[in-house]
């Protein structure tokens, strides 16, 4: 299942994340990975105005 | 912007900066689940413990030290997928309702015993330790205690307390364990450090508890 109802004892952010194998990895990417296409994006603008 | 074909891949800057993203946010990521983490694992006070009774909903994973003076038991969550320690009506243990500061004492030497006598030698607590003996995590709720008469004492705290006193004699599996010198009194605070533990809610931990005791129950082995 993509998203789980919170079944924790205590609620919190970690466990909510914790709850389905799905919820981590879309979280990690689009913390993680999405900023390093602007990035990316930023450098390559740097790059081509030098 | 003319395209120049520049190669940001091999460019320093920019493996420079992802790295810089990628661990600062993991660093931040890290502090906050220890904070996190600190905040569910610390213990309650028996004021948690009361409204948690009181309303019978469980709020903290660590219950305070006078939880010793409850009836202990483990019942499956089938919202939760495993099962959770649930604390019932009051029990005297070793013959007493234990004050706050008494039960946490005990507690304090069942603990300070557990790391002297290196239960986790060949124990497993909390998920620390080794398997060449049961599992403690949830030993209080062990059928053992029961089906052994708890070695011809009246409850099973003075049960247990007299096996951790004469192991050899009173052996339940062929590993027998070890004479380790333990007072009668340590005996008490580890018995009193073994049920406050069964009580601590583990996410199921360890898994299928309640399968091997139904496997032990119908003639199977409860040593594992």
């Amino acid at each position: 299942m993509l998203f789980e109802s919170f079944t924790d004892v205590v609620p919190s952010f970690f466990g909510w994340l914790n709850q389905g194998p799905m919820t981590l990895t879309i979280f990690l990417h689009t913390l993680v990975i999405l900023p390093m296409f602007w990035i990316y994006q930023s450098e390559k603008k740097k790059l081509n105005s030098k | 912007m003319a395209n120049k074909n520049v190669s940001v891949w091999s460019s320093i800057s920019f493996w420079r900066r992802s790295a810089a993203w990628v661990t600062g946010f993991a660093a931040i990521l890290l502090v906050w689940l220890t904070f996190d983490s600190v905040g569910q694992i610390s213990m309650g006070t028996d004021a948690d413990l009361q409204k948690a009774v009181a309303e019978k909903k469980e709020t903290r994973r660590v219950p305070a030290p006078t939880v010793i003076n409850y009836k202990i038991g483990y019942a499956m969550d089938a919202k939760r997928g495993h099962e959770v320690p649930t604390i019932g009506e009051k029990e005297l243990f070793f013959g007493k309702e234990w004050s706050e500061k008494d039960a946490a004492a005990l507690l304090h030497l069942g603990k300070l015993t557990s790391q002297a006598k290196n239960c986790m030698d060949c124990h497993t607590l909390l998920g620390n330790g080794a398997y060449y003996a049961p599992d403690l995590t949830k030993a209080w709720l062990d059928p053992n205690w029961e089906k052994f008469m708890y070695f011809g004492q009246k409850t099973k705290e003075e049960g247990i307390a007299y096996f951790l006193q004469h192991p050899a004699k009173s052996g339940v599996h062929t590993r027998k364990m070890p004479n380790l010198g333990i007072t009668a009194e340590e005996a008490k605070g580890l018995v009193a450090f073994l049920k406050h533990m069964s009580s601590i809610d583990t996410n199921g931990f360890p898994r299928n508890f309640s399968k091997t005791v139904n496997q032990f129950k119908t003639g199977g082995s409860n040593a594992h």
